[in-house]
């Protein structure tokens, strides 16, 4: 009977929905199955008001036009395949000459030079729709900032399109190596994120490790072994000048990283064979201890809300993953698939952590939900290890080293789809990348 | 013996007394045909035998000449308007809406189909054509080329066609054309007529040959506007908002399913941000009539389950997946556009997020 009534129901509403899309309403199809593809871009050489810009307003196209393309979101349809040309950046837009050549995506621009000041203004045309996405937007900066001004059109065009942030206008910080494995070279060092740029910081006299950013982005932790012990340093980017962070004697400080508020660090403290968690306030100096387990508990990360944190223990007795009240307590475990789980980084999103994992010989790169849901691997290498988010969320740096006593070190970013693996050019090898925040 | 098995007997009683007196067994005859038979003696017969041996031998009545094939008449020659008469012709008649005979006779009537030769099997085996003779569509007669003739004569076998084909061809896949071979051409849109004055002098002779013409379109004019008045008052009188229902058959499922996958097909999520692919779009389009979507009609429903940053750039990429695909026209049926000239789609992404 009951079976009856169910498929008189059935019935009954497949005929009131067939009624219903015949009564001369509009037409309802939904559409629950699209493609994931790079979309078709076109950056066409940006208007030079005079010759002296001629030159830097090309550079500024071929930046924005490589930012964009290196998202893998998008994919550049090549100067010499344009049928349009944009001479004044006030004409209007002939979009069938674009259209035919299914550019979806239109950015054009002018730039102007007097003396040392070089401004930049564009336009983000939607092709197909003949609109454009957002208002005209304008940058002005020295000559030699051009690849920043170039970022930043590129952040707002990926915004408008995306509608996220972009992450094109930030900075790495990375610990640059060179020499044999058995006598490498080590230096902190920091570039543009698309390894443009570099700057070293310390040379190569002791060994570092680990740098982080501060949440302003002015500011970079590390651990060096100038004396011999691990200690934490404080580095002003921009002044060039660090400061030793307080710790007691005859302990080990190391993995530092900045809270959300940038007053507080939070580090692993090992003492008497036992390492745990702790805060310090850097003005004042005062530290906490967050965990007090026989274990080792290690590499932690705030939350962005500042209200957690993830660090890595091996208290389950594998290194697993672990999600703390930022002010300390119990601790809830969050990954339970095999291998071993490290260096957890919390997302800027605040809803996926990063992670590297080893299992069975091979080192991976992946995230999950912060409860622990969603596992995903992105990568799979010899060894792939220190993933750090950029300032969207949406893509993670990491050092990848190959096998072998010349083995080099080099820096990947990828997509946490797990697609689009990218190599990031830096002058030699590279390891512990730490992305800052959008710069201003 | 209790009540109610007493009152079961009886009343079984009754029902089988009813079944076999009152005729409930008794059926109908089953319809058959009568036909009289006569017994006839063995002399009758031999004398009805030998009356039809002896009309046997009376010759036989001359076939009548067939009727002749009423000539079909000619569909042009119906269409072309009688000529005016020389004579005066009386004043018009007030105009009335019915529909002339000129205009009825401007469809002609289809020829009907030719009759087929031998272009299918024979239901029995037929002769071959004459030994002498090859078959040919066109059936000629031999020529042979005489001695004595004064004009040289070309040698000719004798063609016939076949009697019957290789094959079967039916009526369906015959190629006959029952479309006309010739329309009448339209006759000139002929002068508006002038008001008539309140008084007007009797036509002179030629004057009034020349308006026949014109009198007979006109009285079709008059007969157009008054039907053309009389819709419109009722469209008037009709209630303005009930929409027009759509004519025609309904979309069907393989339609609809063609239109989803079309628009599918380009609609690029790739370059989404995460509450973008959050975010259901439900986009309005209007199309034209050749199944391209009209720019400026694509608006945003509504949506569901993002912020309305978010659902901006869900439906920015809705609408360049519409204007995309349908820059050439989505493949609609054009007898269905009543159905498919508004359409809302729901752009659901749940399947398409990151898992």
């Amino acid at each position: 009977m009951t079976r009856f009534l169910l498929c008189f129901l059935l019935g009954w509403a497949f005929v009131a929905h067939s009624a219903a899309a015949q009564d001369g309403g509009p037409l309802r199809i939904e559409i629950t199955e699209g493609v994931i593809e790079p979309m078709p871009f076109a950056v066409p050489d940006f208007v030079p008001d005079s010759p002296a810009a001629t030159e830097v307003a090309s550079q500024i196209a071929r930046v924005i036009a490589a930012d964009l393309a290196g998202t893998g979101l998008f994919r550049e349809i090549p100067a010499e395949a344009h049928i349009g040309r944009v001479s004044d950046f006030n004409a209007p837009i002939q979009f069938a000459d674009w259209k035919a050549i299914n550019a979806q995506a239109l950015v054009t621009g002018a730039v102007s030079s007097s003396g040392d000041r070089v401004t930049v203004r564009f336009r983000v045309w939607d092709v197909f729709s003949g609109a454009e996405l957002g208002n005209g937007l304008q940058f002005a900066g020295s000559r030699d900032g051009w690849r920043r001004m170039a970022h930043k059109v590129a952040d707002a065009v990926y915004s408008r399109i995306t509608g996220e942030g972009g992450y094109f206008d930030s900075r790495v910080a990375f610990v640059s190596e060179s020499g044999p494995k058995n006598d490498r070279k080590k230096r902190l060092a920091i570039m543009d994120y698309d390894g443009a740029n570099v700057q070293y910081l310390t040379d190569s006299a002791s060994i570092v490790l680990a740098p982080r950013f501060s949440p302003s982005g002015d500011r970079v932790l590390y651990t060096s072994f100038e004396t011999g012990f691990p200690r934490i340093y404080v580095l002003d980017v921009g002044k060039v000048q660090r400061r030793v962070l307080e710790s007691k004697e005859g302990t080990m400080s190391f993995a530092p990283r900045f809270a959300p508020d940038g007053q507080t660090v939070v580090f692993s403290l090992e003492q008497g064979g036992n390492t745990d968690i702790y805060i310090m306030d850097i003005t004042s100096g005062g530290t906490t201890r967050l965990t007090s387990s026989p274990s080792i508990d290690t590499a932690p990360s705030y939350s962005p809300d500042g209200s957690r944190i993830v660090f890595e223990s091996d208290r389950s007795g594998t290194q697993q993953l672990y999600i703390m009240p930022a002010s300390g307590g119990d601790a809830k475990r969050i990954s339970f698939g095999q291998g071993r789980y490290g260096t957890p980084v919390w997302s800027p999103r605040g809803d996926l952590v990063a992670f590297t994992k080893q299992n069975k010989g091979r080192f991976h790169i992946g995230v999950m939900r912060t409860d622990g849901r969603e596992e995903r691997l992105l990568t799979a290498s010899f060894l792939d290890e220190g993933p750090t988010w950029a300032p969207n969320g949406r893509v993670i740096m990491f050092a990848r080293e190959t096998k072998g006593a010349r083995g080099e070190t080099t820096l990947y970013t990828v997509d946490i789809t797990g697609r689009n693996l990218r190599p990031v050019r830096t002058p030699g090898g590279a390891s512990d990348p730490s992305w800052s925040p959008l710069q201003n | 013996m209790q009540t109610g098995t007493k009152i079961s007997a009886v009343a079984h009683g009754l029902l089988l007394s009813w079944a076999f007196l009152g005729g409930a067994f008794r059926s109908d005859p089953l319809p058959f045909e009568v036909q009289d038979v006569t017994m006839i003696s063995a002399e009758e017969f031999d004398r009805i035998a030998g009356r039809s041996a002896a009309s046997e031998a009376q010759p036989a009545p001359e076939p009548t000449a067939e009727p002749a094939v009423e000539q079909r008449p000619d569909p042009v020659s119906e269409s072309v308007p009688p000529k005016a008469r020389p004579e005066p012709t009386p004043p018009p008649p007030p105009p009335a809406p019915e529909i002339t005979p000129e205009i009825a006779a401007l469809v002609p009537e289809p020829p009907s189909p030719p009759q087929r030769a031998s272009e299918r099997i024979a239901p029995e085996p037929v002769a071959p054509p004459p030994p002498e003779a090859r078959p040919d569509p066109v059936e000629r007669e031999q020529v042979t080329p005489e001695a004595q003739a004064d004009t040289p004569q070309e040698a000719q076998d004798a063609t016939a066609p076949e009697e019957a084909a290789a094959e079967i061809v039916t009526e369906a896949e015959e190629t006959a054309v029952l479309a006309p071979t010739r329309s009448p051409r339209p006759a000139a849109r002929p002068p508006r007529r002038p008001t008539p004055a309140p008084e007007t002098a009797p036509a002179s002779e030629t004057e009034t040959a020349t308006d026949t013409a014109t009198e007979t379109a006109a009285k079709t004019e008059d007969a157009v506007t008054a039907a053309l008045t009389e819709a419109m008052a009722g469209a008037r009188d009709a209630t303005p908002a009930a929409p027009a229902a759509p004519s025609g058959p309904p979309m069907s499922a393989g339609e609809k399913e063609a239109l989803r996958v079309a628009v599918s097909s380009c609609w690029n999520v790739g370059s989404l941000s995460s509450d973008a692919l959050a975010t259901t779009v439900v986009v309005a389009v209007s199309l034209s009539q050749d199944g391209k979507p009209q720019g400026e009609t694509i608006r945003m429903a509504s949506h569901s389950g993002g912020s309305e940053a978010a659902a901006k750039q869900a439906f920015e990429a809705a609408r360049r997946a519409i204007i995309r695909c349908g820059a050439k026209g989505f493949d609609l049926p054009v007898a269905k556009y009543d159905h498919w000239r508004n359409i809302e789609m729901t752009f659901n992404p749940e399947r398409m997020r990151i898992k």
